[in-house]
């Protein structure tokens, strides 16, 4: 909301200097948003004519002009079209800033020719868009003259942010009323001549729907002119941003930010018998004055006449009924519609206007009549004419809210201590009249404060008006705990895993939610992930995976010249748009360069074993203690088939996944590098959160520790991790460890033949293991291993 | 009777001729070996009798212990000098570089855990939310109505699904997370709740997807007084001054009443922004006493319990404590920012320790 400091003081009489107004403004509540001295800026800017123009003699765009500015004569060169001999132009001379782009002006050279000065457009003074050409000011413009003084640019405008609940401060005079309340001064009430009219209006009014519209006021108004607004009124206009259109329309935005009370006007010549307001009927169509064409439905709150829509109630009138310069005979409308309703309308058409944005935040009843009484006034003195009675349908209901309430209420929610004397002194300062009976207060709102229902809605007013400032600082520290844990598993679980993933060279990434269906479809079901709105097409599903994110970061750091990529994500991905289809995910990628060639190291690159060691050693950090990991080849679509695995936890749940990227999906992502992956299911890890805080028993043997080599060929197919499960199983109490410690693939083996070789380590809790024990021990691991995986022990 | 003097005239005679461990070995030999000089001449003591074999004894053993002093102090000299030779022949060039080994933490989790630390202290519990919210608990629970013109400045996201005829959102703040604990537990509560939150917004300040933490407090006396002291110790501790001010003004949120902001002072030196004092304000959170309308949505009764809320964006929080100016790069991956800006994963956040 923009308002100008002498409109403000038309409502306020006050001796507070404008900067205590500007810091009392923010503290009720009413945050200034933007301060404009105009009288500063505009203040070098005068009034000039241009004597002379004349063709620049090295360019055909510019012109020299000898410019009278009054105590001189100047020369200019000008670039605008529409300079010519004898123009009264807007003049900025050396010395002066430009506002658009705060351009000092300078006497300079222009393709060889001196200039002093400039002459401005509406679009470089700051005013409009307008760059076409420069200002012309009219003829009977003084040289010399301030043109802030032409264009009522002579003083401070302010803006302000009104909160939703504000509504009673979508007006000048609000603003006033609220800063008179907070002590700043007296509110002035606006002389208005209640005119009775002479005749009965013509055009009669019915009311057919009363829960959209229960009042409808209107005016006739005959043999007016509308004619161009006078100076003091368009210059109100332009200077809060608003283009002065005709009088009778510049009355009605006058009146609703002056008095917050949208009104319109209709020409009443084209109005085809009697007002009705109705809701719409589906299919409807009517032009609004955005000369859009509407597409209405049933429910949306329409003025019609006998034969058409004229209007929008409460949001925007019609095309077919506006006023133009010939309009003679007019109607007056000022009406109560229903907020929710116009809300409604309004989001359903999506348009934006200041009477919806004040019709569905609530207006004053009262301003129903007074908005007529001040409008008459004012069109009989611009337009002249006659006016009717007021025709009024439907009723004024003065809903006024009372609301109970008590000085130890307001204490307590406050936290300090606000006598009956204070509250009530603060009420009657906002209009809230008051009765008190023993402890309770009983208060009675003024109608135009549509927003207060209950007592935290007194508290409110009362700390608004005595100040946030006054509010005292209290302890918040308890005597005994109420929350045995700050965080829960799951939540310490996330934390330790982002931890530990960053401590083994992974970069944290944060990535959107959302992601391109485009390249989703192996990752889930993208229909059940629609977004309806998307902010773009290319972020239109919740991901259905870390990855798709990742991939396309690595991608695009790829083009940044990285090479070697370690990053991560921890966040949620989605099954569905259901609220309860959400998981938590860690997601790692390994792709690239592992080891820089270096005077030290050969180039390698990363494989799948790196993430599996991630994935696997994050696995025991979160789950410390004993555990079942096997690993298994089913992994989803988006692993290669040969090189990837899943792990399961105690032979239960797939926990996580770890492998390189599919050469398909890869491709999709033009990435070319091999792509390691690990994922972890967080959700899906059992919960090993301690019972008890002693470790668990140490057994500690003192004898000696004897190890054995053994080599096997068995089939390439064969899984190394069923050669150390069979040798392990052959006696669990004696083998402490089997290692894989060689592996090689060799024609001389034998046709899809491996070696592989394991160092078994042995020790008793009882003995030191003799010859004739370890003997036996070999031979039954290369039995057991002969046996479950078919192959040969290499002697 | 003997004196031996000979004896020691040739030992150190011989023990002057060391050069290498072999020499020392010869020279316990010819001394100490099984046909060594002080090794006869101790057989030779069984020989003789009474005072003369003590008196021999005890010099020989005298002269023997100074043998085995000489090979020992020899062999430690000439070990000292062959070490030394072989440090000498043993450098590497030490300016020759390594590589360094740690990952980084996004700017965002490290801030949440700051939040989560600084809030924990104050016995604050971390409370959660799905994401998508039903429009129940996005809005009308928190005294949104559907009609209510606050929803118009939340630009929300939706999604197919619906829960009780009303289409499913993405969370435009994270205050529903108040009203899922609050029908969870009875008061007293205490609880923050990180997390992301999404609005159909895309511009130069803002973000499709963003952070924010909300706080709750419910109980039977918490009031506006208790709303400054709770925000007053976690921005002077999470800006990591002791000096802060702090400034509250009136504002509008449906779920609070009275509602307020809170704006911070501010000084700006070059391109560096002071948090803390200064004559300049910067908005940094919203908050209020919860709404007796919220309290009843979720069955707790407001004549008898009351309490405040309050949320602040992460983002936010990050930009001003660590000088990061533009929020979109917190999502655009681009490994350089995430290489500067990260903090390194052994730094956790604490109370007793630093913050960050």
């Amino acid at each position: 909301m923009k308002f100008s400091y002498s409109w403000l003081t038309e409502h306020l009489k006050t001796s507070a200097h404008f900067e205590e107004i500007e810091k009392k403004l923010t503290s009720i509540g009413l945050e200034v948003e933007d301060i404009q001295d105009t009288g500063k800026t505009y203040q070098d800017f005068i009034v000039g004519q241009v004597l002379e123009e004349k063709k620049h003699p090295n360019a055909d765009k510019l012109k020299l002009c000898k410019v009278d500015i009054g105590k001189e004569k100047v020369d200019v060169v000008c670039g605008a079209p529409n300079v010519e001999k004898g123009m009264k132009v807007v003049y900025a001379p050396v010395g002066s800033t430009i506002p658009v782009n705060q351009m000092k002006i300078k006497a300079a050279k222009i393709r060889g020719v001196e200039s002093y000065g400039m002459m401005c457009s509406e679009y470089e003074l700051g005013i409009s868009n307008e760059h076409d050409g420069i200002i012309r000011l009219e003829e009977k413009e003084t040289i010399g003259r301030s043109f802030s003084e032409i264009y009522g640019l002579n003083d401070i405008v302010i803006e302000i942010g009104i909160t939703p609940n504000r509504q009673d401060c979508l007006g000048v005079k609000g603003i006033a009323r609220d800063l008179a309340s907070a002590g700043m001064g007296e509110l002035l009430e606006r002389k208005i001549s209640r005119e009775k009219g002479s005749f009965k209006s013509p055009i009669k009014i019915e009311i057919q729907d009363n829960k959209i519209c229960s009042a409808f006021a209107g005016r006739y108004f005959r043999n007016v002119k509308n004619t161009e607004s006078p100076e003091w009124l368009k210059n109100k206009l332009k200077s809060i941003g608003l283009r002065p259109i005709s009088a009778l329309v510049d009355i009605t935005n006058f009146v609703m930010f002056d008095e917050n009370r949208p009104l319109h006007v209709y020409d009443a010549d084209k109005i085809d018998g009697k007002i009705i307001v109705r809701t719409a009927n589906d299919g409807e169509s009517f032009l609004a004055l955005d000369e859009k064409d509407y597409h209405l439905k049933n429910g949306m709150c329409v003025i019609a006449d006998e034969k058409k829509v004229l209007g929008l109630g409460g949001i925007m009138g019609g095309e077919s009924t506006g006023c133009s310069t010939g309009t003679k005979n007019v109607l007056l409308e000022s009406a109560l519609f229903d907020e929710i309703n116009t809300a409604k309308t309004g989001r359903n058409l999506s348009i934006l206007s200041d009477a919806r944005y004040r019709f569905e935040r609530g207006i004053d009843p009262n301003s129903t009549l007074k908005g007529i009484d001040l409008a008459t006034q004012l069109i009989l003195e611009i337009c002249g004419g006659e006016c009717s009675e007021v025709e009024l349908a439907g009723n004024i209901k003065e809903n006024k809210n009372e609301v109970s309430t008590s000085s130890s209420y307001i204490s307590r929610r406050l936290g300090f201590e606000v006598s009956d004397k204070e509250l009530i002194s603060i009420l009657s300062s906002l209009g809230i009249e008051t009765s008190q009976t023993g402890e309770v207060i009983k208060c009675s709102i003024p109608s135009w404060r549509q927003d207060i229902h209950g007592e935290a809605d007194i508290s409110e007013e009362v700390i608004r008006i005595k100040g946030y400032e006054n509010i005292p600082i209290s302890n918040i520290r308890l005597k005994s705990k109420i929350n045995k844990n700050i965080l829960n598993y799951a939540q310490k679980k996330l934390m330790k895993a982002r931890h530990f993933i960053a401590s083994i060279e992974y970069d944290e990434l944060v990535t959107f939610s959302f992601t391109d269906s485009k390249n989703c479809a192996v990752f889930g079901d993208i229909n059940k992930l629609k977004i309806v709105n998307p902010i773009s097409e290319e972020l239109d599903i919740l991901r259905p995976n870390l990855l798709p994110n990742l991939l396309q970061a690595i991608k695009k750091n790829k083009n940044r010249n990285f090479d070697s990529f370690s990053i991560f994500e921890i966040g949620s991905q989605y099954r569905s748009t259901s609220p309860e289809d959400q998981l938590n995910v860690a997601c790692g990628i390994k792709s690239g360069i592992k080891t820089e060639k270096s005077w030290k190291n050969m180039q390698t690159e990363f494989d799948i074993y790196d993430v599996k060691q991630d994935l696997t050693s994050l696995i025991d950090y979160l789950m410390p203690g004993n555990k079942k990991i096997s690993v298994s080849n089913d992994c989803p679509s988006w692993y290669h088939p040969g090189r990837s695995g899943s792990i399961k936890i105690n032979n239960s749940v797939i926990a996580g996944y770890f492998g390189e990227l599919h050469p398909r999906v890869a491709n999709q992502f033009k990435i070319k590098n091999k792509t390691n992956i690990f994922e972890l299911y967080l959700d899906e890890l059992p919960n090993t959160e301690k019972k008890t805080t002693n470790k668990p028993v140490l057994n500690l043997s003192d004898f000696q520790i004897v190890t054995r080599d053994f080599a096997f060929v068995i089939d390439k197919k064969v899984k190394s991790e069923e050669v150390v499960t069979s040798a392990f199983k052959v006696d669990k109490e004696l083998i402490r460890n089997v290692e894989i410690f060689d592996l090689f693939e060799d024609d001389s083996l034998g046709k899809d033949k491996k070696s592989i070789a394991i160092k078994v380590t042995l020790q008793s809790n009882e003995k030191t293991l003799a010859e004739n024990d370890i003997s036996e021990i070999s031979s039954k691991i290369i039995k057991s291993v002969e046996k479950s995986t078919s192959g040969t022990v290499r002697s | 009777m003997k004196d031996f003097r000979e004896l020691e005239t040739e030992i150190k005679k011989a023990s002057d001729k060391f050069t290498n461990i072999e020499s020392i070995n010869e020279f316990r030999i010819k001394f100490l070996g099984k046909k060594g000089i002080i090794s006869l001449e101790m057989k030779e003591l069984a020989s003789l009798s009474g005072d003369e074999r003590k008196q021999h004894a005890e010099k020989l053993n005298k002269i023997k212990d100074s043998v085995l002093e000489i090979i020992a102090s020899k062999t430690e000299e000439l070990n000292n000098e062959e070490l030394e030779k072989k440090l000498n022949s043993e450098t590497l060039d030490i300016t020759l570089s390594t590589s360094k080994s740690y990952g980084t933490i996004h700017p965002i989790s490290q801030v949440i855990e700051e939040v989560i630390t600084i809030f924990g202290d104050l016995d604050f519990f971390v409370a959660e939310g799905p994401e998508v919210e039903t429009d129940y608990n996005n809005f009308t629970a928190l005294n949104t109505s559907e009609h209510h013109p606050a929803r118009q400045m939340h630009d929300t996201f939706y999604v197919e699904t619906e829960t009780d005829g009303m289409p499913n959102v993405l969370r435009t703040h994270t205050s529903p997370v108040q009203i899922r604990s609050m029908l969870k537990q009875k008061p007293p509560i205490r609880l923050i709740a990180p997390g992301k939150t999404f609005r159909c917004d895309n511009d130069q300040t803002h973000s499709p997807m963003f952070h924010q933490v909300e706080g709750l407090v419910i109980d039977q006396e918490s009031n506006m007084s208790h709303l400054k002291g709770c925000l007053e110790i976690f921005l002077k501790t999470f800006f990591e001054t002791d000096r802060l001010n702090m400034r509250f003004r009136p504002s509008h949120f449906p779920f609070t009443e009275p509602s307020a902001e809170v704006d911070i002072g501010y000084t700006k030196k070059g391109n560096q922004l002071i948090i803390g004092e200064g004559e300049d304000w910067l908005e940094i959170l919203g908050c209020g006493m919860v709404h007796p309308n919220v309290l009843e949505n979720v069955n707790i009764n407001s004549n008898e319990y009351q309490g405040y809320a309050f949320g602040m964006g992460i983002e936010r929080l990050a930009m001003l404590k660590y000088g990061i100016s533009d929020l979109r790069t917190f999502f655009d991956s681009d490994l350089r920012w995430n290489k500067h800006y990260g903090f390194s994963p052994l730094n956790i956040p604490s109370i007793i320790g630093d913050l960050s």
